[in-house]
């Protein structure tokens, strides 16, 4: 038997004035993986996450989540649903413990008392100071404490939106070690981000959102096949030759830059040989920079960032963008 | 929506309220002003006597509670009404905190129940802590003499005590009913600065209002009329039925505001859009 996903939302909308902040989105989450949510700022990500969770009300489709319908805003989130919305807030005249001592409370679990607090407390590393006012801490602290309030909530589900954002290094490696941890232990975990690297780093499965659609979904792995030649920035001492060089060579496509230069996209075993090509035609490389990553270059492009002429990129499944790429 | 839910949301709020330094400030204020005013009429030659049994603050210590009911329904009502009742809902906007508190194991309704609890029993709270310290600096400053009531009646003490308790008892309705308008602002305008401060506006508004040349119906309407309920406990015969103004009026201001309140709690979007 195959276990119910952790979240099933299907055709979600909402509409804030005249601005379409979802449009008809579909959303899976599985349990036992860290699914990325990317997408540019404004995408609506994290509207997308307030409406799973019951904190905005949409205007049309259904979500349902560990199993159970959710019914737009009368209902609790379920049990064991937990999540680290924005920056978290909290009462700045309370410590951090009497904070989380409160919300443990409002769970009504006896489990979720002292032992488990002080659990969560060393599990984000703010147990030092957390007897101390809120008010007085960072925005980093609070996003510790955030993940903090979520822990205690032993979840099941686990919203985390750009949880790294406000963290030092040291901060967003605990915070994805907590993450993993909690996917490793069966738990389904979302995490939006705008940082391609951290999304690809941690998740499994990926939706990436822009202009509150979804333009892709499907495993980080689907994407990596389907992702264009990485773009690297080139200066020599000929460009007229090494464009010609070029266009010679099937797998390279090079344009010229403004102001000199080259930008060129193409496979490494390509690019390699083209390289190689240009010293054969005498012509000197100066300076050979990677400007996107392959995987970065798909996201800009999907998300419309690369062709202005694309515009806003119709939904598509890895299967579809995978037809298309082939055809192209 | 259950019960236990919303007296849990409701215990952690009193916790909230009673680790916040104005909710303490206010209860002692209320149990210490009292005393102050007690010790002020025993020390000076002038009496408040344009104010209903100030000619009897030295003669009586029953006549103390009675002067400061008196004077806390002019404004004192409609702010300690509104210190939980306008800011228990906006709080959470000036913290940022509705995300925190929503992505709980509470419903809105429990929440919304819960604070509306907490409100009201701060509410109650005060005018309780406000009459025992009125009732007591009566007693030990001034001593438990026989009152006069407003007919001439000497009441004595077990009577007068009765007399006075249950006076305070029905200013509970309309501050009650301040409570839930001081709820409805605090959500309408999510500022505390709006949902303290505009239902002592609107009591001292309706005051006005009495003033007017208007039916009789009109001024009972007024939330502020039943705060003078209690004279007709204090007449021969008593008479009771501004009380039952005086409730039915309050209930209906608390419906009203509470049925809006808490529509627009549960139709709200959480959150930056």
């Amino acid at each position: 038997m195959i276990a119910r996903p952790a979240v099933e939302a299907s055709g979600v909308s909402k509409r804030f004035g005249s601005r379409d902040a979802l449009r008809d989105v579909d959303f899976i989450a599985r349990h036992g993986q860290l699914h990325g949510l990317l997408g540019p700022n404004g995408a609506g990500k994290t509207t997308l996450m307030r409406v799973l969770l019951g904190l905005v009300r949409r205007d049309a489709g259904s979500v349902r989540l560990v199993g159970r319908d959710l019914d737009a805003m009368s209902e609790p989130i379920p049990d064991r649903v937990a999540a680290l919305i924005d920056t978290p807030a909290f009462y700045p005249y309370l410590s951090g413990r009497a904070n989380l001592s409160l919300l443990a409370r409002l769970d009504g679990e006896t489990r979720t008392r002292a032992g488990a607090i002080d659990r969560a407390l060393e599990q984000t590393g703010i147990e030092a100071r957390a007897d101390d006012a809120v008010g007085s801490y960072s925005a980093g602290m609070r996003q510790r404490l955030g993940l903090a309030a979520a822990l205690i909530r032993s979840p099941q589900l686990l919203f985390l939106d750009e949880p790294t954002s406000a963290l030092d290094p040291a901060g967003a490696r605990d915070v994805r070690a907590v993450a993993r941890r909690l996917a490793d232990e069966g738990a389904a975990v979302v995490l939006s981000s705008h940082d391609m690297a951290e999304v690809e780093e941690l998740c499994t499965m990926l939706t990436v959102m822009n202009d509150g659609r979804v333009v892709f979904s499907g495993s980080v792995d689907e994407l990596r096949t389907l992702a264009p030649a990485a773009v690297h920035v080139l200066r020599t001492s000929d460009d007229c030759t090494a464009l010609s060089v070029a266009a010679q060579r099937f797998a390279v496509k090079a344009t010229p830059i403004a102001g000199g230069g080259l930008d060129v996209s193409a496979p490494i075993e390509a690019l390699d040989a083209y390289i190689m090509g240009l010293g054969r035609a005498g012509v000197a490389v100066r300076h050979l920079e990677r400007r996107t990553r392959s995987l970065e270059s798909l996201f800009l492009e999907l998300t419309g960032h690369t062709s202005p002429d694309s515009g806003v990129p119709a939904p598509v499944d890895a299967e579809q963008l995978h037809e298309s790429s082939v055809a192209s | 929506m259950s019960l236990r839910g919303s007296v849990t949301v409701a215990g952690v709020e009193r916790s909230k309220l009673l680790a916040q330094l104005k909710v303490r400030i206010a209860l002692a204020a209320c149990a210490i002003s009292p005393f102050a005013f007690a010790a002020a009429m025993r020390l000076q030659s002038n009496l408040p006597t344009d104010t209903l049994f100030g000619r009897s603050v030295t003669d009586s210590g029953f006549a103390i509670p009675l002067v400061v009911l008196g004077f806390a329904a002019l404004w004192v009502f409609p702010v300690l009404a509104g210190i939980v009742g306008g800011d228990v809902f906006s709080a959470e906007d000036r913290y940022g905190t509705w995300s925190t508190l929503l992505t709980r194991s509470r419903s809105r309704a429990e929440i919304f129940a819960g604070k509306v609890l907490t409100a009201l029993a701060f509410s109650a709270t005060a005018v309780a802590i406000l009459a025992t310290s009125s009732v007591a600096a009566g007693a030990l400053v001034v001593g438990r003499q026989p009152l006069i009531n407003l007919s001439g009646v000497v009441l004595p003490p077990g009577q007068a005590t009765a007399r006075v308790v249950l006076a305070w008892v029905s200013v509970l309705p309309p501050v009650f009913g301040f409570t839930a308008l001081a709820v409805l602002i605090s959500i309408v305008t999510r500022s505390s600065a709006a949902g303290v401060g505009l239902p002592a506006v609107a009591a001292l508004v309706m005051q006005l209002l009495a003033f007017l040349d208007s039916p009789a119906i009109a001024r009972q309407m007024l939330m502020t009329s039943g705060f003078d309920a209690w004279h007709g406990f204090l007449t021969e015969p008593s008479y009771f039925g501004p009380l039952l103004y005086a409730m039915t009026v309050s209930l209906l201001y608390v419906v009203t505001c509470l049925a809006v309140a808490y529509r627009l709690l549960l139709r709200r979007d959480v959150g930056r859009q």
